[in-house]
């Protein structure tokens, strides 16, 4: 670096301002969750047009009414437990149908592979509004109705095609010869597969995981139809059914749901950061 | 050669096994749920409800509906949704030909008619208990096209004027307004006492609800309408455009752009935090004062129906609770039990929902032992005095007077005929209240905003006469 | 033999994923394509066959026109924003500096949150008579007597506010991919280029963009497909409205399809753009595959 001084001093700061902005721009939603969650209801109410009165400040005395309310009135703990345990799941299954198929398109299905890795891929984009209707047909008569196992079923719709073009282009990245030398050495393909390249793959097969997780953790339309009993929701589609009353939205615990459920979340996704950020590039770029 | 061979076999097993992962993760699915189902088959009632917007409501109608099936020895499974997912969950079951057996519906259920068993049987029974049930109850569960009872109608929800009577009575109208002029008069009154206040009338003309309700008031007030007695569309009339050009008058007095955004919610909001003067709602915006301690409940009292240019004075039900029984649903004798007895537990009910539920057969709210004949009276004045003297804490006590006769002025979706499922699709897609939003912003003339609105209506309607589900056209303007 | 065993071995281990993709999507998507032709109403299958009278009748409305452009700017507008801010945000992020991992952690916490939820804290930010922002720009004098934003309640604002919480959520994700991007970048090749005497933009231009523009064009590929068929963030924060001049396509088909009941419609409208979405993808994707990376 061949900055001087003064210049290295104003590149700090604007890279301070920067990143503070972004920060803010992040959490300001999250912020105010936070406050709304545990303000009174008579503090919450007030016209924006008064400007005596900072929404952004606790004007009376904080609460707890709201946060109590989620747990006690609302099956919350339920809720967030159903989530996970469809997320785990559908991240199983993903997996189970993902990683042999992005091995294959990656290393033995030729010029062939590339283009079923695009068809796999397309299928992603048929919109949820077009296959809402034949879903619950298929749902019915598989009997899953209104339980979490329909959403096993429908969620990989979308992880499994995103998914296995995702690790076809992280297994492509890992040199061929790593098999190659692992077979001469006397194991077989699938052998050397699973001693060789899966513990290589782990930061791709983690960025599978999360990028399933996220899609999981983000779907509501269907958990919405699929599932009609209140202890078998998902966060996303029981908190509202809950919390908004048809004309009373109770602010307070709604922010308080959101806010219990982002951040532990949050700090998941910051621990897995790095090897996430690798198994996006798969570890290397050709030079 | 041996060699390869052997490679090629450990291969395919580890493969087997391999391959083996995926199909028992698929397969653990329907393995794990088959008990579940087994036990369902036992007789059990599956009913959708709304989540109650008083909330004491569901804390009562689900252990009453659950002890009700123990007396009879069935299983009663209630399954909650909010408001916005009623549509989607039914259209969802429909798909699927299964799911439960009573769906409630808000407003309309007629889109759904083919899918539904007739209940004629089950009025008549009431009828026969409690008499005859409310015109506009019948006219939003009938359809006198296809002679079908699709829906059956418990309750039903009163949609008159809140009103923060401080504020009106500082403009010299403590009563609050009475007919629609007085709102264009008073906003700009409101305006000069309260500069702070955003919006001095607050009527929504947003995609949701309550909207709904209030753009269908306005056009009926002024003589207006989207479909004659006989179903054939008569959107396209010089009423319609009076009334268009009264809500751009209106606008412009006493609204602003919020009331496009509004929720369901908003209007509630903006009246409890003193930011709106007069909105057309349930009382559910004054329980929701009354439960967060806000002082505004005291200064929150209530309109009838506001009444037009020749004295038309009519609202449109806020809520009106349509029970179906799906066809496909294997028990539907029991289902209909069970809303007999549901209309038999209506004074319950209104008091569980602290009067927010009016009664769609007055008579079932009478006494025990007073005679079929004389309960549509004697429950009609058990429902008055109940409103004459809320039991929930009003102050005064008689403010709820107005809903005691609320079913003088409150009308059906479809007004002045029935409900049909053209009807039904107009209101879910909002023609009616983006005509008003876009006449009373300017965003397109009055008279633009009607032509847009009448096309659509026509192809909605043309739509429903071709499957047989509405009669009308010939008479179509 | 050995070529052979590897292609048998190659369908063995694509077939469950392949199946499973027929089954599930590619079946039902058919299906779909069925109803599109049909007046299919309120999820019930037996149909009348109407041609194209659904695509003429969608085609006909104006509403349909104004989700049709507005899906198109949303699609442009939030992707050329989260591409300009993701990568300004990568940059800043990749630095070492005291209490990065704290930032990240703030700014992954919009992807952490589901959008039913967050949307939620959104659409109260935005309420014409709470809104936040609205008091800060009252506040700092922004506003006249008189002014006043009715963010959900006006088109363009109403669009701006769409935007603004599609790119609050995209950008976590966006920032990650390009992230992973930069700093696959070798260290050596930046010092060469230092070497060279390359100036700060001269760098930019000939090393940083050249070698980034596989993984944007992954970022955008992603970023694209992800909004052109999301409906989530119109859905829940402004319904369509005002009177329906905020819908995008997956927001209109939903309200016609599944709210209002024709299913056949509501399908006809799903299925307008999807031609040109696989078009793009296919492009895209050809070109990312090319230089490797993914």
């Amino acid at each position: 670096m061949r900055r001087s001084g003064p210049f290295r001093l104003a590149g700090a700061a604007v890279h301070r301002a920067v990143v503070l902005l972004f920060a803010a721009f992040a959490v300001f939603p999250f912020y105010w969750m936070v406050v709304t969650a545990f303000k009174q209801n008579s503090d919450l109410y007030v016209g924006a047009m008064n400007t005596a009165h900072n929404p952004f400040i606790f004007n009376q005395a904080p609460t707890l009414d709201h946060v109590k309310y989620l747990f006690t009135e609302t099956p919350y703990p339920t809720w967030l437990f159903n989530t996970l345990s469809v997320g785990l799941i559908v991240v199983a299954v993903t997996l189970a149908l993902a990683v042999p198929a992005g091995y294959s398109l990656a290393r033995l299905s030729g010029r062939w592979g590339e283009r079923l890795g695009i068809g796999v891929f397309l299928t992603y984009l048929v919109p949820s509004t077009l296959l809402f209707i034949p879903f619950s047909r298929l749902i019915s008569i598989l009997g899953l109705q209104n339980t979490t196992w329909a959403l096993v079923l429908v969620y990989p719709t979308f992880t499994v095609p995103f998914c296995t073009w995702l690790l076809m282009g992280f297994f492509k990245s890992l040199p061929a010869e790593i098999e190659e030398s692992a077979m001469v050495d006397g194991c077989s393909r699938l052998g050397a597969t699973v001693r060789v390249i899966l513990p290589l793959s782990v930061p791709g097969l983690l960025t599978a995981v999360i990028f399933s997780l996220t899609l999981v953790f983000q779907e509501f339309v269907y958990s919405l139809t699929f599932i009609s009993s209140v202890e078998k929701m998902t966060v996303s589609v029981g908190v509202p059914v809950a919390l908004i009353r048809g004309d009373v939205y109770y602010w307070g615990s709604l922010m308080a749901a959101c806010l219990v459920t982002s951040v532990p979340l949050a700090v998941v996704y910051n621990l897995f950061l790095d090897r996430f950020i690798g198994g996006i590039t798969g570890g290397a770029v050709k030079g | 050669m041996d060699d390869a061979k052997t490679k090629g076999r450990i291969s395919r097993r580890d493969l087997l096994k391999a391959a083996g992962v995926g199909v028992l993760a698929a397969g653990i699915g329907p393995a794990v749920v088959i008990p579940g189902r087994a036990r369902a088959a036992n007789k059990t009632l599956k009913i959708v409800q709304w989540s109650h917007f008083v909330p004491s409501y569901d804390k009562w109608f689900d252990p009453w509906a659950k002890s009700w099936g123990a007396s009879r020895g069935v299983d009663v499974v209630v399954d909650h949704v909010s408001i916005g997912d009623v549509v989607p969950r039914a259209t969802a079951e429909v798909a699927a030909q299964a799911g439960h057996d009573v769906h409630m519906f808000l407003g309309l259920a007629s889109a759904f008619e083919e899918h539904v068993i007739d209940l004629s049987d089950a009025v008549r029974t009431i009828e026969k208990k409690h008499g005859p049930q409310l015109g506009l109850a019948k006219r939003s569960t009938y359809n006198p096209f296809t002679r079908k009872q699709f829906a059956l109608s418990d309750m039903w929800v009163a949609d008159p004027g809140d009103y923060l009577k401080s504020v009106w009575t500082e403009i010299g109208m403590p009563g609050g307004p009475s007919t629609w002029e007085d709102l264009v008069k008073a906003a700009p009154e409101i305006k000069k006492k309260h500069p702070e206040m955003q919006i001095p009338i607050g009527i929504g003309l947003s995609q949701e609800l309550d909207s709904n309700m209030a753009a269908r008031g306005m056009l009926w007030c002024f003589g207006g309408s989207i479909q004659d007695k006989e179903g054939n569309v008569v959107l396209n009339s010089p009423e319609t455009l009076h009334a268009l050009e009264y809500a751009k008058r209106l606008f412009s007095a006493g609204m602003t752009r919020a009331v496009l955004s509004w929720t369901p919610a908003s209007n509630n909001q903006a009246l409890n935090a003193r930011e709106t003067a007069y909105i057309l709602n349930s009382i559910s915006a004054y329980r929701s004062a009354q439960d967060n301690k806000l002082p505004v409940a005291d200064d929150i009292f209530f309109t009838p129906a506001l009444k037009g240019p020749t004295g038309i004075q009519l609202a449109s039900e806020h809520v009106m609770s349509g029970y179906v029984v799906w066809k496909f649903s294997k028990n539907q004798d029991l289902a209909k039990e069970f809303l007999v007895a549901l209309v038999d537990a209506s004074r319950d009910s209104a008091l569980a929902s602290k009067l927010y539920n009016l009664p769609s057969f007055y008579g079932a709210a009478a006494d025990p032992g007073v005679p079929a004949a004389k309960r549509p009276k004697a429950g009609s004045d058990w429902v008055a005095g109940q409103c004459k003297s809320d039991p929930f804490g009003s102050k005064p006590a008689d403010k709820l007077t107005v809903l005691a006769a609320a079913d003088q002025w409150s009308t059906n979706i479809g007004y002045p005929g029935f409900a049909n499922p053209a009807e039904g699709e107009i209101f879910d897609t909002f023609v009616v209240t983006d005509m008003f939003a876009k006449a009373a912003t300017g965003a397109l003339s009055p008279k633009e905003a009607l032509a847009e609105a009448d096309t659509r209506a026509k192809q909605i309607f043309n739509k429903w006469r071709k499957k047989g589900f509405v009669g009308g056209g010939s008479k179509d303007r | 033999m050995n070529m052979k065993r590897d292609r048998f071995l190659g369908a063995v281990l694509l077939l469950p994923a392949l199946a499973f993709i027929a089954l599930l999507v590619g079946a039902p998507f058919l299906m779909a394509l069925v109803l599109a032709v049909t007046t299919s109403s309120a999820g019930s299958l037996d149909v009348t066959f109407v041609g194209l009278q659904n695509f003429r009748d969608v085609f006909g409305s104006p509403v349909f026109r104004t989700a049709l452009r507005n899906t198109l700017v949303f699609t442009l507008a939030s992707q050329a924003a989260v591409i300009l801010l993701g990568n300004v945000l990568a940059v800043a992020l990749k630095k070492a500096f005291r209490g990065r991992s704290f930032v990240r952690f703030l700014i992954l916490m919009p992807w952490a949150a589901p959008i039913a939820l967050s949307t939620l804290g959104w659409l109260w930010i935005f309420d014409s008579t709470f809104s936040a922002i609205n008091w800060i720009l009252k506040v700092s004098g922004y506003f006249g007597p008189g002014e006043w934003y009715y963010w959900l309640g006006d088109t363009a604002l109403g669009m701006i506010a769409v935007v603004t919480v599609h790119v609050w959520r995209m950008l976590p994700f966006t920032t990650v991919i390009i992230l992973a991007g930069l700093t696959s970048i070798p260290e050596e090749v930046h010092e060469a280029a230092d070497i060279d005497g390359a100036g700060f933009f001269s760098k930019l231009f000939h090393v940083t963009i050249p070698m980034m523009l596989p993984i944007l064009f992954v970022a955008v590929l992603f970023g694209t497909v992800f909004t052109f068929t999301d409906m989530s963030v119109v859905y829940l924060l402004t319904r369509g409205g005002p009177y329906n001049s905020t819908h995008v396509l997956a927001s209109l088909a939903f309200q016609e399809g599944v709210l209002g009941g024709d299913v056949g419609r509501g399908a006809a409208i799903a299925l307008f753009l999807l031609p040109l979405l696989v078009v793009m993808a296919v492009l895209m994707l050809r070109r990312s595959r090319r230089a490797e990376v993914l």
